[in-house]
């Protein structure tokens, strides 16, 4: 976009006092300049996004299986499979309780951080640095570590509870607390992503605004954060929330690592879900048409972040 | 990313024309851990008979599951190995895919195969459509071991172990009596392709589908007999509900009596006992006599070079591999059992003689037969509906209503087989 801009300025500025068909050709050549420069950018759009994303939409209409030879066009029949089948709902639900978890802990956890980072006055780069370690770690390797520390008999987490008197727990076989596990291991991923945002967000808030609201009578650090940090941090909120939201669909690598899926599906997600009915049971049509409407939720996320950034949640 | 990926791809095309004088044979197999070791003795010992053929391995696949995604991967790029080796339920995909080539012409050109130990049950196994498409090379059976400690313990008598598993559901409840922390029995239930559920239900001369493949079969008193039984070892035998891992390590750890598994955990289930209990191997629980019959587990060797060739050059790997002497090193390396006769008779005399856990396995090679795979685009799909209703008995959430689950699982079962 900048290049066409930056196009447009000089063609402003070469056309001053040019004569009038010389301009028009001057011109032409420009727009001809800004196509060559934009079309490396829009090929590659099209070879890496927006080709594949065609190709998945044309393979969900197809009984496609990886391998095979042949494939023949069967119209909605993926969609009306996935409609009939268990396990696509189970792994929705799961997909939609997992975003539930961890999108507002996350943020809350973040928000926290954030404010007690600049609130204090010392160690903030260190408390900085510490809680962003775990974004910056490779999930796989990470959800490796986790699985010693939640190990039913010699993992950290029961060893801890025993010593303090409390039943050790199958963190990751008990249907039940399956999901609330992988769950807590996302939120541990993204808060600290989160928080570094926030913090970012409270840096730009202007000191007067601070100074005035306590001129006006608020005196405690509650009624400055309700009015002034809160509503100034709404479109850093939005970008948090949304952008957690489209990052916890995505959940993935701990899933397959972990649990792979189970017990009885308790932790199917739909990416899991993909994998699956794409790699392991190579029906790749079926999982075309999983990949989209997986697709269809991370537009509709685009949509409210693009809608309500347009309404201009902040106060400036 | 996709650059690497271009360019790793053309430096392999680069590298093809530089050694076309010795035919190469190129092979892929699964479990690093447990084959590298064989692969690689018998790759020395075929180097000293075959000059003419150079044998190398690509990194090993992680798992069946790996094994034949890759396959299918490489079938799409034309970079498939010459000769892959796959677990047993997995070579029905790849004859329906076209991609496994028949040996058939091989094997009626070569008169030695009968006395190299090949015999008409090895070549049935990896039959298909009346066509053989691989040979059995690693061949594994479900056996029960035994913590004979604690067996004693609790009154069971180590030269009378339990033959049905009545008599080991009521051995489990004296074993658990013991302490708190003690488990009756593990039934490995989540074995890959469900062979588990396929072998006690073939045990008792049941299958999985009718003769015509169109209709569920496991439903009948044989399947029923089977779902109860699992749900008796949940609600009887106090089974708990873990992982293969952790199963195996607590029965090493001498705190499970009774552990039904594969025979290919023999060797490492042995290594992590150490001397800290006796441990012996006992035929599987209520095999009925006559009609019962067990799924071998294990790989196969399967050729995928289509140029005759090649073909030609993979098949005297094969032979090789599959013959007295590759089969040997097999089984001395790792505890799987070789199909091969003269392996067996000749070869492993001593070596069973030695380790009679071992021989349990052997004694029960009457009773082999395929690890059977479902038909149609769903096959797969199918163990994974299978795994899920036999993990809602374990975990115990429907422990109580085995009938109804076996019900509910008939009737995925059928919605997802070939309507034709």
């Amino acid at each position: 976009m900048a290049d066409v801009a930056l196009a447009r300025e000089i063609d402003a500025n070469i056309a001053q006092g040019a004569r009038p068909h010389v301009r028009l050709r001057r011109r032409r050549m420009m727009s001809m300049t800004a196509a060559v420069l934009l079309a490396p950018a829009l090929v590659l759009m099209a070879l890496l996004l927006i080709g594949p994303v065609l190709a998945v939409l044309l393979m969900s209409f197809t009984d496609y299986q990886l391998g095979a030879p042949t494939w023949s066009l069967v119209g909605l029949e993926n969609y009306i499979e996935l409609y009939g089948d268990r396990v696509f709902w189970t792994s929705l639900t799961n997909t939609l309780l997992y975003v539930a978890i961890v999108v507002p802990s996350s943020i809350a956890l973040g928000l926290g951080l954030a404010l007690l980072i600049e609130s204090g006055s010392t160690l903030r780069a260190f408390y900085r640095s510490i809680f962003f370690i775990p974004v910056m770690a490779t999930l796989i390797a990470m959800a490796i570590s986790w699985e010693y520390m939640l190990h039913p008999q010699f993992g950290l987490i029961n060893l801890m509870l025993k010593e303090i008197g409390l039943p050790a727990q199958a963190w990751l076989s008990d249907p039940v607390l399956a999901l609330p596990t992988i769950a807590a291991i996302g939120i541990w991923q993204l808060f600290g992503f989160n928080m570094v945002l926030f913090l970012a967000g409270i840096v730009s808030i202007p000191s007067h605004l601070y100074e005035a609201a306590v001129m006006d009578g608020a005196r405690s650090a509650w009624s400055r954060f309700w009015l002034v940090t809160w509503p100034m941090l709404g479109p850093v909120t939005v970008f948090v929330a949304v952008i957690s939201a489209i990052r916890s669909f995505q959940v993935f690598d701990t899933v397959h690592v972990l649990t792979k899926g189970g017990p009885s599906k308790a932790t199917e997600v739909l990416l899991y879900s993909m994998y699956s009915e794409g790699f392991e049971f190579f029906r790749s049509g079926l999982a075309a048409a999983i990949a989209v409407v997986f697709l269809c939720f991370v537009l509709l996320l685009t949509i409210i972040k693009a809608r309500l950034i347009e309404k201009k949640v902040h106060y400036s | 990313m996709l650059k690497q990926t271009l360019l790793s791809a053309a430096m392999v095309l680069a590298t093809v024309p530089a050694m076309a004088q010795q035919t190469e044979v190129v092979i892929q197999y699964p479990y690093g851990e447990l084959f590298n070791d064989t692969h690689k003795q018998i790759a020395e010992a075929f180097a000293k008979v075959h000059p003419e053929i150079k044998v190398s391995f690509r990194a090993a696949y992680d798992s069946y599951e790996d094994a034949t995604q890759r396959v299918l991967r490489e079938a799409i790029t034309k970079q498939m190995p010459d000769i892959t080796f796959q677990g047993l339920n997995r070579l029905r995909l790849l004859v329906d895919r076209g991609l496994a080539q028949p040996l058939d012409e091989f094997i009626k050109a070569d008169k030695s195969l009968e006395t190299e130990g090949f015999h008409a049950a090895m070549f049935d196994i990896g039959t298909l459509g009346g066509k053989v498409y691989g040979l059995p090379f690693a061949i594994s059976l479900p056996i029960s071991y035994y913590n004979i400690d604690l067996v004693r313990k609790a009154g069971g008598d180590p030269d009378n172990l339990p033959n049905t598993w009545d008599e080991v559901i009521a051995l489990a409840k004296k074993i658990k009596a013991l302490g708190p922390d003690i488990n009756g029995m593990t039934y490995v239930w989540d074995i890959t392709g469900n062979w588990l559920w396929q072998a006690p239900v073939f045990s008792q001369g049941g299958s999985m589908l009718t003769e015509d493949e169109k209709k569920v079969a496991f439903d009948g008193t044989e399947g029923q007999f089977v779902i109860n039984a699992l749900a008796r070892m949940v609600n009887e035998g106090g089974m708990p509900n873990i992982s293969q891992p952790d199963a195996r390590a607590a029965f090493a750890a001498g705190k499970t009596g009774m552990h039904f598994t594969s025979t290919s955990d023999l060797t490492k289930t042995t290594d992590m006992i150490g001397g800290k209990f006796v441990l012996k191997t006992h035929k599987w629980p209520s095999v009925v006599a006559g009609n019962g019959r067990l799924p071998a587990g294990g790989n196969l060797g399967v050729i995928l070079a289509s140029d005759p060739k090649k073909r030609e050059a993979a098949w005297k790997v094969m032979k090789f591999w599959h013959g007295p002497e590759g089969a040997a090193i097999m089984a001395k390396t790792t505890g799987y059992m070789p199909p091969n006769k003269k392996a067996n008779e000749i070869h492993l005399k001593d070596f069973y003689v030695q380790n009679p856990n071992h021989f349990t396995a052997v004694s029960q090679l009457d009773l082999l037969t395929k690890w059977y795979a479902f038909p149609g685009d769903n096959g797969l799909k199918i163990t994974d509906v299978i795994k899920d209703h036999m993990n809602s008995i374990v975990t115990g959430k429907r422990a109580s209503e085995p009938q109804k689950v076996l019900v509910d699982m008939s009737a995925d079962v059928q919605k997802l087989l070939p309507r034709k």
